[in-house]
Order: C-alpha cells, then structure tokens, then sequence
C-alpha cells in the first residue's frame, strides 16, 4: 500500500513548519493540482483574528429591544405543584411570564425522541429542566424577574446515579422504567470462547460526565414579524433545528428561519436545541421587537446535555500467544434525564466496543440508563471515546498478562485490510497497523525542541528524582465515520457562478471553528480551477442553503465535500460548454485554469470566466447547480448487531503519550505527544493538524482532570474555576502524523478527522500512567488524587470495590 | 457610588466615613467573579488602584514591604523564593497582573496561595484606620475562621512586611499547569536562627500554621528521623475536608508529603549538618 506521510509539529503559539509531502501514487484518485492538499488559510480566519466577526454574544449588544430570561428547576426530581408569576409580573419593566401554556405547538425537544417539554409541563426531571420564561425590558430586569417567579414544588426522590436507578424500588423516571434501551452485539459464541481461552482478563471502566466547555457561550437574537420567526442562533444543523422548533411552536417550517452566527465551539454541544425555542417563544409573544438571550457559564453547564458517564464491564479471552478468542462486554451509560442523542450514541458504543481489534466471538450489550442528571448526548467521541480507555486498557492488562509486549499484543490483534469489525463489516483499507507504526517511528525519532523550554530540548534529563517515574502508553482506534447504521445519511450542496466570476458555494453545514467553509472553498476551487480567494462561501441559513446534515460525526469533509465537488462537476460542464462555443473548441479540449477557460491543447485560445458568465447568461444558462451526495449504510440487525455496512468508512488512528508520574503526589505531566491519523487525504494539512492537536487536548483533558461532579442530581462545579480544562502549561507540543491512504468514496479521497484525535488521546494517556506507575487506571479523569489512590487503594475515597456493585456475572470469571 | 482617591490619607478617609458601604476594590478578581454570580451585589465602590505608593514594594533593614495593592506579578519578581513561585502560580498572567496581595488577605480564601506563603515568611499585616491609626498585626494572628479575618469595616491593608533573605520553600498540588486552585499547598521558611515556619493552604478553613510540626524541627533539626516525625504531626494541625476538589484523607497524605519534601528541599539548601 502506498502512503504519503506528512509529519506536523504543532508547538503551541509557534507558526507551523513547512510540511514535507512525499508524492504519492494513488491506484484510487486523480490527484489534485489546485488548492485541495495545500494549507490554505481560513477564510474566516482574518474576521475572527481582528474581531469582526459576530458570534452570538456580539448579536445580543446592541440590537435588541427585550431580553429573554429562563426559569429553571431547583430541585432534580419533583411534580411541579403551581407556578405563581404574579410578584414578577408586578415588577416595572417585566413584559410577561409564559409557561407550557403559551407554547402553541407540541412543547417538546429532542433529536431521536421528542420526549422532553420545552417548558416543563408536571414535573421536572434535573435540576436545569426549564419551567417558565421571563420576557422584559433589560437583562437585569429579566434576572430579577426570574428570581421573583414562584415555583411550588413536591419534591420526589432523587435518582442521582445508576445504581439508584436500578435498584428495585426506584422512583420510574419515564413510562418505560429507568433502562432507556441498548444496543447488542452477538458475534460468535463468547461464552464456549472465554470457557476454552488459555487466559481471561477482566477489568471494569468507569468514565466521567464531561462538558463540551466550548468558549462561545449560547446567545442570540430573534424577530417575529407575524409571518416568520427568525432566529440568529449557534448550532450543528441547522435545518433540523428548524423541524424542531416549528414543530414545538406550532409554526409551519417555511416560517422559521435560522441564520447560525459565528460560532466559537460545539464539539456535539449544540446538537440539540438551546436557547432557540426560548427565543422563539419569546419573539412570537411579542411580534415585531428584538429578543435577545444569552447563558452565563454556569447556565450553559447547568442546561446542556453532557457526555455519557459509562460504567464498562469487559472481559477478553485470549490464547497464550495473545490472539485474542472472546470478548463479552456489558455497558452501563448514565443517560440523564431526557433521551437527547443518547439511543444513538449506545449503538455506536456497542459498534465500537471492540475498536480496530479482530476477535471472533463477541457479545456485547449496552444499556441507557435514567437519571436525575443532566441528559447526556453527543459529544466529540460520541459513546467511542468511552469504549477506546476500556479496549486500549484491556490490551495493556492482556500484554501484562501474558508478559508480551504492549505494541506486539496489538499488532497481533488489530484487524488489517479486507477484516471485519465487530459488526462483520469488512474494511477494504484498513490503516491501524500502519498508523502504530508511524507514531512508533516518530517516537523514536528526537522530540522537537519546545517552544518554552528551548535548551532542554534534545536531550533527556539523566536521572530523575526517586519521586518521579516516566512512562509511555499507546493508543490505536477505529472509528466509523457518519451516523451509520441505516441512518438517513446525506448533504446537499449548490454551487453558483456570480456576474464578476466568483464562485459561490451554498452549505448547510455549520462552521464552528473546525475549518468546514475553507475546506467547502478549497474543494469547489479545486474541481473549478480557480483559487480560493475568487470562491465565497455561503453557509448555515435555512433560507439560503440546502440540508447538509449535521456538523457532526466527522461527516463534513466526506458527505459536503462530496456534494460540493458534484455540485462543481456540473458546473463545470455547464462554463465549458458555453466557453467552447465562445472558442470553437471542443468542451473536453477545454479546462478552467487561473480563472479563465483555457484551450488544453491550445492556450491561446482563452476566455475570462466573468466573459463566460455574461454569455451564459444571455443564453439562459442557469450558471449553477445542486447535487446530492447520499450513501446508504445497512442497519445493525437487532438480535446479533451485524451489518454488512454499519458505516460509510472507518478512519484509524494511533497516539502516543509520554508522562512523568509524582507517585508521592500523584500529578501526571504530559512530557511528549504524538498523533498519528489516516486522513484520506488531507485537504488543509494545517486545519488537519489543528483538529489532532484540539482533540488531542480535548482527550488529555478527559484523560486527567475534566469531570462534571454530580452529587445528588446538582452540578457542583457549574463553572470554569473548579471544571477543570487543561491550559497550555498542561499540553506539550502535539506532534501530527498525517497518513494519507485515499477513501475511494472520499472527495479527493479524503475520509475527515474531527472526532478520531479525541478518541485515541485518553486511552494513550491511561496506559502511559500505567506504565509509569505499575498499577492499571480504571476510573477517569487520572486527577492526582485517583493516581495516588492507586498506589495507596487503601486510601481511597471511594472503595475499590464500588466499581463492581452493576457487576454483571462475568466480570469475576477472570483466571 | 464611586471613590478613586489618590493618595492613602483620602481613601482611608473615604474607607473610615463609608465603611461597608463602599467596597474596597483594587484587582477585582474575586469581587468580579462574585458579582457575576451574583453573591455580591455593592452598593459602591473604593477603587485603590489610583492610590499613589500602594502597589510598590520596598526594601529596608532586611525586610520587604510591600503596599497592600501590589500585584501578584510584582511579588512574583521578588527573590523570596516561596513567595515569588506562590504569586506565580496563582491564576493566569492576567489575573496575576491584576490580582493583589492586600485582595489575597481581605478574601482569605483558604486556599489563598500568597497567604500561605506570607505565613511561613513569619508576615506582618498593617492594618490601617484613618483616626485610630495603624495596627501591625502578626500573619498568624489575622486569619480568625472560615473567610474571617481581624481586618475592620473601616479599615484597609496598607501593608505587609516580611523578612528577605529567609530560607524558603514552596510546593502546590492543584488539578493543572496554571490557572490553578491548590488542592494541598505547602510554603517553609527557615529563619537565619534556624526557626522553621511551615505553613499550609486548603487544608483548614484558613490558611494555618503548623506548630506540633514545627516545634519538632526546631527541637530535633533537620535528621531524617525529625523530618518523617514533623511530616507526620502536620496531621495533628489540618482539619481538611472532603469536597468536590479532592478527599480529606489526600489531602491529609498531601500535606505529610509536601511537610517532608520541603523540608529536604530546604535542608539540601542549607547544607546543614544532620545533628
């Protein structure tokens, strides 16, 4: 297999050093000449660096005429007994209170399942659950106003973990009991497999609650004016917002309208509805006027969904040589309140439980689980990112074990092209052992000088202090890119030509940082030979953009990419046609280059695009075009979780951590990072690089300190100073391994790169500890507290043996 | 309500005629964040930052003193070692260029990394009223319960002295790099007569002084054996709790293993001979 590697060190706040691209021969794809490879700058870039750019929080400043205010549930669980707005009403400057009664539609939210009340209707379920919103003439008046809105509650008991949920006589969160549903995966006989394995290993997992903590507060503006409502709002997709909200406000679709304002950060945080339904209520209550609403960071972390916490019970089989036989997997996941996007992330928990590893008996089952807590939906990892500590964790304990070593165990294991995957798809180019290597490489190779300490660079400190121990850990995964699984999967994209000759790409796609817009302009320009500064993109407006799905699940770059590029083709054929009736020459004769129509074989012959474009024109040419891009995928069957075609592609991906470990303390220093991903092919190497070492420090920070503190169905660390995310001190340069194996399906062969780098961070980080310290980790973040419990388990706050009380039988088969 | 008063004499006058009801703000790091919550609503403010000589630092008689407005980025510059790397570590570059000490003693969060570092420098604190006059009151006097301190409604922090050429130590066991609240901290100072100040953070309601551990350094000197003993009898000076930042029993393990690690640290500095 041919592969081209780009190798990118991404120092912190240092500019990045000119790539060095192999050629590559590709059997798959044409090669790109144009802007598609190169390190395009964003165009959003120069905007956002100078300030000008308007994100939410810049909209609500200035332009509105009334400020929306939400008034939330205190308690986690109770039937709301009256809600008294009468002394808020009272207060000057208060337009008006408006409960469930006001909201004309179906009052409900949720992405899978709409089974969460905008405005609560009998009983709240956590403590964030919405019950009334305050509408007046400041934002101070509607804070205060909110605070004078009575609330009579009877409270009921609170189911504040999974263990309460399913003990016998806990309260029933939903008409259906506690268990939301699950997923299974029966592959195999894992039961004869683990009973003939010459060793088992078992282990239990559990993850933490994590926050999106994207910087860009939720804030906006809306404006009813009788016929439409439109709302200036940040989210992922936007067109599926606009079901929702019409649909919960009794609108017809074509009179909503959302416009996605700049946007700092999502990270799956702004799938599902915010703060648009709030606005929507106000703004129609009151026509004709500005609404404006915005969050507080302890509101935002207070009504957002997180990611699931999961208790993970695995065991693998194995035989003496490390291959391993079985595996059996049971899955707790907290699911929170509502549904939210969580259905879906259990099955894709389920159909990554065994990542890029070949085992031929499985049986995995994975269960949602009510709580009092914050619903848990999507976030960056999407239920993969859990699976990847318990796999990667499992392979360090089975090397261990076995007394093999970590990477070999691995290399055994991991499935190579023309394999399956636990769901019995087969992957026709699959990279994990290439991607191990590259990053082993690297790693052998002298670390790049640090930005911070330049003399201390090249060389290792000879001995460390008695206290200290170094350690390094490694990371391979496998993720399936899409929403999969049978889901209706699909972007549409049109691409015009403007009067002066530029082109203009339309998306539905969200732009929140992760560099959508430039690759949209850089694939458009690439298949029309202009460059990216003669293309405009226009994105995220329901009124002039089509449905693209999504901005999640790693899907942009493949599925709007791919829709762009078709969108462009055509186009194309349309400007030569015209052109080679301008020239004479036959339409295959011609190509778009440097911004004109240029004879291939005779460039004398030449016409200016906006000449071409005045003359289609006249000629009634219509001087765009829309295309489709829809792949199927085949649904997981029910009882046995297989699929010929679970998702569209996988991307694999391998990291490796070094860490220094105080083991009287317990602080873990991240010393040295490598990413290593196979892209495809890398549309803007830089923008790829900039997602590995964003998810890279995303995952450090799952890895050690990020945890929302759940106690008894109240967020105690609602805010920035005690949820901890990592700083620049705690991320040491991340060296990027770009490997570039094209997707035959892929645009240009790209495949993406947004969630992968998260999923692979965490489980690096794990092992590296574990290497340093000799005792395996098991409950995330690593904060110095649990590292120092490892090594003292007497002295734990919680009993190690909390960790089994949802035991599942075979989680003590271990021999 | 406002007052920026320029000189001392006219804010502790506004500070002596206003008490409560004007706040005395100079960074505003903890005042802002409270704010913004919503658990501080002033009526007015005292603004010190214009108040000429108030964030400067000066050096007499082998003493610092420094005005109770000068910012943690000053007393970071300072070479007093458990104090500089202490203002060093509290907060970003931001909150340390705005953040003072006077503001780090009048919160007394428990946690307050410049306390803890105060306390083990043996600091004084003066106290200061526009009639009455001024009050020196020793560091380890000032801290009397849970974010409660001897400081008057109708006084402000003029300053803090504190010795120079002190042996000192420092160590903070927080979550992350910067930006960081301290889990366990740790500060040592050792006296040219060979007296220990150990003093630790967010192990108590206060910033504390720990005197069974000192008093067995002081006895016993810097042996092994007096190192491990001090460590252990931190446990009888720190009443941690459980809370969401961390365990009482890591904290207490914490604190024996800062108490014993400083404590060579500061004996490999002396190079004292192990009586």
């Amino acid at each position: 297999m041919t592969q081209n590697i780009q190798t990118i060190d991404v120092p912190i706040a240092e500019p990045f050093a000119e790539p060095l691209v192999p050629p590559s021969q590709t059997p798959y794809v044409e090669r790109p000449h144009g802007p598609v490879g190169r390190s395009e700058d964003r165009i959003d870039g120069p905007e956002k660096v100078l300030g000008t750019a308007l994100y939410g929080a810049d909209l609500f400043y200035g332009r509105a005429d009334c400020f929306v205010s939400v008034v939330r549930s205190e308690p986690a669980h109770a039937e709301i007994v009256a809600v008294d707005p009468s002394a808020a009403l009272k207060m000057p400057g208060v337009l008006g209170v408006y409960t469930h009664r006001d909201v004309r539609g179906t009052n409900r939210q949720g992405l899978i399942v709409r089974d969460h009340p905008v405005l609560a209707e009998s009983r709240v379920l956590f403590r964030g659950d919405a019950i009334a919103v305050v509408v007046a003439t400041s934002e101070r008046t509607a804070e205060d106003a909110r605070r004078a809105v009575r609330v009579d509650y009877r409270p009921l008991p609170v189911v504040a973990d999974m263990d309460a949920a399913l003990a016998p006589d806990a309260p029933r969160l939903h008409p259906d009991g506690n268990i939301m549903g699950g997923k299974r995966i029966r592959k195999g006989d894992a039961d004869a497999a683990l009973a003939a394995a010459d060793v088992i290993v078992s282990e239990s997992f559990c993850t933490q609650t994590v926050d999106h903590a994207f910087l860009d507060l939720e804030a906006g503006i809306a404006h009813y004016d009788g016929r439409t409502l439109t709302i200036h709002v940040s989210g992922q997709w936007v067109h599926e917002e606009r079901r929702l909200i019409a649909l919960a406000l009794g609108l017809p679709l074509e009179s909503v309208r959302i416009i996605c304002p700049a946007t700092g950060g999502a990270f799956g945080g702004r799938e599902d509805i915010s703060i648009q339904i709030y606005l929507g209520i106000a703004a129609i209550q009151h026509p004709g006027k500005t609404v404006a609403l915005r969050y507080s960071r302890e509101e935002s972390m207070r009504a957002r969904h997180k990611r699931h916490a999961m208790r993970i019970y695995y065991t693998v089989g194995a035989t003496r040589d490390g291959l391993l036989t079985a595996a059996k997997i049971t899955v707790f996941s907290d699911e929170g309140a509502y549904r939210s996007t969580g259905p879906a992330v259990c099955r894709k928990a389920a159909s990554h439980a065994t990542g890029p590893y070949r085992i031929p008996n499985v049986s995995v089952d994975v269960y949602g689980v009510f709580t009092n807590n914050n619903p848990t939906g999507a976030m960056r990892g999407f239920g993969a990112c859990q699976m990847a500590i318990a796999y990667e964790g499992m392979m360090d304990r089975l090397a261990a074990r076995l007394g093999i070593d970590r990477l070999e165990v691995r290399r055994r294991n991991l499935i190579r092209s023309g394999d399956a995957v636990t769901t019995g798809q087969r992957i026709p180019i699959a990279t994990a052992v290439e991607c191990l290597d590259a990053a082993v490489r690297r790693l052998r190779q002298c670390p790049p000088p640090r930005p911070t300490d330049p003399h201390k660079s090249r060389t290792r400190p000879p001995a460390l202090p008695p206290h200290l121990r170094r350690g390094v850990g490694y990371s391979v995964i496998c993720f399936g890119l899409g929403y999969g699984d049978g889901f209706p999967d699909a972007s549409r994209a049109r691409v015009g030509v403007s009067d002066q000759g530029r082109i203009q790409v339309f998306t539905g796609g969200v732009e929140y940082g992760q560099g959508l817009i430039t690759m949209a302009a850089q694939v458009a320009a690439e298949e029309l030979g202009v460059s990216v500064r003669e293309t405009d993109v226009v994105w995220a407006d329901t009124e002039q953009t089509f449905e693209s799905g999504s901005s999640s699940a790693t899907r942009q770059t493949y599925f709007t990419g791919n829709a762009i590029r078709l969108a462009a083709s055509e186009l194309k054929e349309q400007l030569l046609d015209i052109a080679s009736k301008l020239l004479g020459v036959h339409p295959h004769e011609l190509e778009l280059r440097d911004g004109c129509v240029v004879g291939r074989f005779d460039p004398a012959r030449s016409v200016p695009l906006a000449e071409v474009v005045a003359q289609g024109r006249a000629r009634g040419y219509s001087l765009e075009a829309t295309a489709l891009f829809k792949p199927r995928t085949v649904c997981e069957d029910f009882d046995t979780g297989q699929s010929p075609r679970a998702f569209i592609t996988y991307l694999f991906g391998s990291h490796i951590a070094e860490v220094l470990v105080d083991i009287e303390t317990g602080e873990v220093r991240v010393d040295r990072y490598i990413a290593c991903h196979d892209v495809g092919r890398a549309i803007n190497p830089q923008s790829v690089a900039g997602q590995m070492a964003g998810g890279a420090t995303q995952g450090i920070g799952m890895a050690l300190m990020e945890e929302v503190v759940n106690r008894d169905g109240r967020i105690a660390n609602p805010n920035f100073t005690d949820y901890i995310l990592p700083t620049f001190r705690d991320i040491p340069p991340v060296e990027c391994v770009i490997l570039e194996n094209d997707d035959p399906g892929g645009p240009f062969g790209a495949r993406g790169i947004g969630e992968p780098p998260l999923i692979a961070a965490t489980p690096a980080v794990l092992s590296a500890i574990a290497d340093a310290i000799g005792v395996h980790t098991h409950t995330t973040p690593c904060t110095p507290q649990r590292v120092w419990e490892l090594l003292h388990p007497d002295e734990a706050a919680v009993p190690p043996d909390a960790r089994f009380s949802l035991a599942p039988p075979h989680a003590r088969l271990e021999r | 309500m406002f007052s920026q008063p320029t000189t001392l004499e006219e804010a502790l006058d506004v500070r002596a005629r206003c008490g409560p009801d004007l706040l005395p703000i100079a960074g505003g790091t903890d005042i802002v964040v409270a704010m913004n919550r919503g658990q501080l609503r002033p009526a007015g403010f005292l603004d010190l930052t214009h108040v000429r000589g108030l964030d400067a630092v000066r050096h007499e008689n082998g003493r610092y003193e420094c005005g109770g407005a000068a910012t943690h980025a000053t007393l970071s510059r300072l070479p007093v070692e458990a104090l500089a790397e202490a203002a060093l570590s509290v907060g970003g570059p931001a909150i340390r260029n705005r953040g003072t000490i006077g503001g780090n003693l009048v919160t007394a969060s428990p946690a307050g990394d410049g306390c803890v570092a105060l306390l083990a420098l043996d600091a004084d604190v003066e106290l200061a009223h526009a009639s009455r006059g001024r009050r020196v009151v020793p560091l380890r006097e000032y801290f009397l319960g849970y974010r409660k301190t001897a400081l008057l409604a109708d006084e402000l922090i003029t300053r803090v002295r504190f010795p120079k050429d002190w042996i000192t130590a420092w160590y903070k066991i927080g979550k992350r790099g910067s930006v960081n609240i301290s889990v366990v901290c740790c500060a040592i100072g050792r006296s040219p007569t060979g007296l220990f100040h150990i003093a630790l953070g967010s192990v108590a309601a206060t910033p504390i002084r720990a005197p069974h551990a000192e008093e067995i350094v002081n006895r016993d000197g810097l042996t092994d054996g007096a190192i491990a003993e001090a460590a252990d009898a931190v446990r009888r000076d720190i009443s941690p709790i459980d809370d969401h930042r961390a365990s009482a029993k890591y904290r207490a393990a914490m604190s024996v293993t800062l108490v014993a690690r400083l404590l060579r640290r500061i004996r490999d500095r002396v190079k004292e001979p192990a009586r």
